[in-house]
């Protein structure tokens, strides 16, 4: 594009985000504010009519096919997978789910990914998040299957953790998964809410006696929050797409009538949570927007993993916004993409 | 168009957008002004138009709100099914189709509110918003790659060596290789045995087509019609499908028809006139009374010289003297809805009669003639529809290569039958539940048989996208008219009627709706009017 992208747009904010990003997000914001009732309801008919979905794809579109699988009949739960294809042609349709040792003599990680949307908004099959894990093919040259996990106020907790935890399993179960050495690699990645059921899952996998080993969570923007106001939420609170009272309705949607944002769910290290001293959880790759209202929980996540003793890398972007990462244009995007592969590349 | 947000379904122009960042922050400023429990409850009653159309979005969404800040009367109280905010119409700038409606009636097939039932009177307005859809309409790029959506429903070994086998077999049947084709479908026989569900039965219907290929047993073609009409009407109780065409497309007739106090429905496959019983009680009880409505029926000849379209048209007008609708039928008997003139159908002037055309599943047919097409399209337009309503399979089972269209239509049938499989009938009447399945798993089969079998102009099964759908609209000299959020939350109501409908998705694309299995979209309804 021949114009330069980046613009104030407004004089009171001196913010300096691509236009094209800051139309995207503010779409959402307003659209999502139409769609949240104060009741606590939600417009599910509109948010499904709103929200831009793309099909599957099985012929490679960039070196990248993806299909669905469902996974689970009784819940409807449905994954997507993305694999990356050596041509352009398109695979026989028979061989979807072909062998990834036959195709790759390296190990072959597998990205479960959480899409993003404060547990109410999104599928799998929005456009946002099927752009977003196609990227993740090709640059971890991963296979990635992403989670179309129950959402609230519909569902609330613990729907999403389950469904996350019941796709965890079918894919350590896969044959056609494993790589040359007859282990499924699995990692968890996740967006928003999706970084915060990516928490979880792999935190069920380490307590429970099921010996599904996690090899990395990836975290963006992760999703938590608790009952005390914290310095950032105060400050940034309406200046950058996201407001606390939203933040609040979207947990007063997913946890349990009667639950306080205190709840593990969503404040995993404060005072109803079980410790993670010698829990054999994950190493993590945090990644914190400095202008995301929620920061100061995620960088409290951060502190909290390290004093438990667990890995932790943290990533802290002083000028990203949320849903930086959605749209190639900016520094951050590519700076973030590039953490991303060295992380998974240091396990791989 | 700005390409990294159209990667993510928005058509916005990179010229236009500061233009749109401004009227965000407008919009956003107008929400915040709107009482605090008032913006989900107003601006949700809206009806959307293409969500991909940023900028006419936030256009429609800025003078709704603009509109509820000067509205002179009260909200429309609690009480009554359907009251209105008073809004003032009569301004230009403002678009008629941002009617403000509140909508707490049940769910109810007969009346379907919306801007139908608040007719608008200035046809200013119309002009202004037509002109808003084609600009973003015309700004649609349609790549010309294929995509293959593919659900995969059962990753059972047994399964995937089925698929292996069945499309192994197509392969041989395209080079000709009859040796190979034989042993194989014999193969296929024996594999589908041991599976269970919608898997075997697609795979014996397949089987059965490829076998019928290779030994050139073509069925016979155009079986008695009452036979296949049977069939379609326990697929029709069976499953949603023809029950979301014909509600979606009655949608898009009625929001038509609004201001018309006369209209003439022309059905191209009038069958057992299923459809249009809703239609005619959503006329009747439009505020001010129902317009004259004629409905001219199209079918194919009869074997035994029965009148099976006039049959149609007298229950039809029983129904319409029972509901107090003026009502005229005509039936005609085509072969071929290329043999149909418009000189035939007694059209009456556009200003005293508004016309429909109605097409579900009936369009594909001609594509197996050449100039069959264009010569029906020609004829839609010399009838000067209000609207073109048009349904038809989302699927490619048109393709030049048979191996392309064999394995096109192995997973749309998949997808169709393990959709039959979750929703079955009434629970109360099980006998009557796996009949009208048997009955539409044999409707569906005919049509296998005819995408796998035939050639020529025996194929009549010649489905194809909405992609390409549109673009042969379009360049045959039709606009889109965009279906809204109200249709598609209806429809999504209309779905979660059907046990084991779980698994029923609908999906706005670009101003059509589709329907769906899962993440697979099986049929698409869109609607057209002439290009000004």
């Amino acid at each position: 594009m021949a114009r330069s992208n980046e613009v104030s747009i407004n004089e009171s904010k001196q913010m300096v985000v691509p236009l094209n990003t800051w139309v995207l997000i503010s779409n959402f914001k307003l659209a999502y504010n139409l769609l949240r009732r104060p009741d606590g309801t939600f417009n599910r008919h509109l948010a499904e009519f709103l929200d831009r979905k793309v099909a599957a794809n099985a012929n490679p579109v960039d070196r990248v096919f993806s299909f669905d699988v469902i996974v689970d009949r009784a819940t409807n739960l449905l994954c997507r997978i993305y694999r990356p294809s050596d041509t352009d042609d398109p695979p026989n349709v028979a061989d979807l789910e072909k062998p990834v040792k036959s195709e790759s003599s390296h190990t072959v990680p597998v990205i479960v990914f959480f899409h993003g949307g404060s547990f109410a908004h999104s599928s799998a099959n929005s456009a946002i998040y099927d752009t977003l894990c196609r990227r993740l093919v090709g640059l971890c040259k991963a296979v990635v299957v992403s989670v179309n996990y129950r959402r609230a106020p519909e569902h609330r907790y613990p729907c999403a953790y389950d469904d996350g935890w019941t796709v965890l399993n079918w894919v350590k179960s896969r044959t056609w998964l494993e790589s040359k050495d007859s282990k499924v690699h699995i990692f968890l990645a996740g967006d928003s809410s999706g970084g915060n059921i990516a928490h979880h899952v792999a935190l069920k996998a380490a307590e429970s006696e099921s010996g599904i080993e996690v090899l990395g969570n990836i975290l963006l923007n992760p999703m938590f929050g608790g009952e005390l106001r914290t310095e950032s939420e105060k400050r940034l609170d309406g200046k950058y797409f996201v407001s606390v009272q939203d933040r609040d309705w979207y947990w007063r949607a997913f946890l349990p009538d009667g639950a306080d944002r205190d709840h593990p769910a969503c404040n995993p290290f404060g005072p109803k949570a079980a410790s993670l001293v010698g829990v054999k959880f994950p190493k993590s790759l945090v990644v914190v927007a400095g202008l995301d209202l929620v920061q100061d929980w995620q960088m409290a996540y951060v502190e909290g993993l390290k004093e438990a003793g667990q890995q932790v890398k943290d990533l802290y972007l002083e000028k990203a916004t949320i849903g930086f990462y959605l749209l190639p244009n900016n520094a951050h995007f590519h700076t973030v993409m590039d953490e991303i592969k060295k992380f998974v590349g240091s396990i791989c | 168009m700005d390409e990294l947000l159209a990667v993510l379904g928005y058509k916005v122009r990179s010229s236009d957008m500061a233009d749109v960042a401004q009227k965000l922050e407008q919009l956003e400023m107008a929400m915040g002004t709107a009482q605090d429990d008032g913006i989900s409850h107003l601006a949700c009653d809206t009806i959307h138009y293409n969500p991909s159309d940023l900028s006419g979005w936030v256009d429609s969404m800025l003078s709704v709100l603009h509109n509820n800040s000067h509205s002179a009367g009260g909200n429309g109280g609690g009480g009554g099914s359907s009251s209105i905010s008073s809004m003032d119409f009569s301004t230009p700038t403002q678009s008629h189709k941002s009617a403000v409606f509140r909508d707490d009636s049940e769910y109810d097939l007969r009346a379907i509110p919306g801007v139908a039932a608040y007719p608008q009177a200035d046809e200013s307005d119309k002009d202004s918003c037509r002109k808003r859809m084609k600009t973003s309409a015309g700004g649609s790029s349609n790549s010309a790659e294929p995509t293959r959506p593919v659900v995969l429903i059962d990753s059972q070994e047994a399964g995937v060596r089925l698929v292996h086998t069945l499309l192994a077999c197509a392969e041989a049947v395209q080079q000709d290789n009859v040796k190979l084709a034989d042993a194989l479908v014999k193969h296929t026989g024996l594999l589908a045995a041991s599976q269970t569900g919608a898997m075997r039965k697609v795979a014996t219907y397949f089987a059965e087509a490829l076998a019928r290929r290779i030994y050139k047993i073509y069925p016979q073609d155009c079986l008695d019609p009452s036979y296949s009409d049977t069939l379609e009407m326990h697929f029709y109780e069976t499953c949603p499908y023809l029950k979301f065409a014909h509600f979606t497309a009655n949608q898009a007739i009625l929001e038509a028809f609004a201001t018309a106090n006369r209209v003439h429905v022309i059905d191209f496959g009038l069958k057992q006139g299923m459809q249009w019983p809703a239609l005619m009680q959503a006329l009747a009880l439009r505020p001010g009374g129902p317009p004259a409505f004629r409905l001219t029926g199209i079918g194919p000849p009869q074997p035994n010289n029965t009148d099976n379209l006039q049959q149609v048209g007298w229950k039809l007008a029983h129904l319409a003297e029972t509901i107090g609708v003026e009502f005229e039928f005509r039936g005609f008997v085509a072969n071929s809805l290329a043999d149909l003139e418009p000189e035939m159908l007694d059209l009456r002037p556009a200003d005293v009669e508004a016309v429909a055309v109605n097409s579900v599943f009936e369009l594909h047919r001609l594509l197996g003639r050449s100039a069959g097409m264009d010569k029906v399209l020609s004829t839609i337009k010399a009838m000067k529809p209000k609207i073109v309503t048009v349904v038809e399979q989302e699927a490619n089972h048109n393709g030049p290569v048979f191996v392309d269209r064999f394995t096109e239509a192995l997973h749309y049938y998949s997808s169709l039958f393990d959709s039959l499989e979750g929703s079955a009938a009434s629970p109360s009447s099980p006998t009557t539940a796996s009949q009208d399945l048997v009955m539409s798993e044999l409707y569906l089969g005919r049509q296998i048989c005819n995408v796998v079998a035939c050639e020529g102009g025996d194929r009549v099964e010649r489905h194809e996208t909405l992609t390409q759908w549109r673009a042969r609209m379009e360049s045959a000299g039709f606009d889109p008219v965009h279906l809204g959020s109200n249709a598609y939350k209806q429809a999504s109501m209309l779905l979660a009627l059907f046990a084991g409908g779980d698994g029923y998705r609908v999906e706005e694309n670009n101003g059509a709706l589709m329907l769906g299995w899962h993440t697979r979209p099986l049929i698409a309804t869109s609607a057209w009017q002439l290009a000004r």
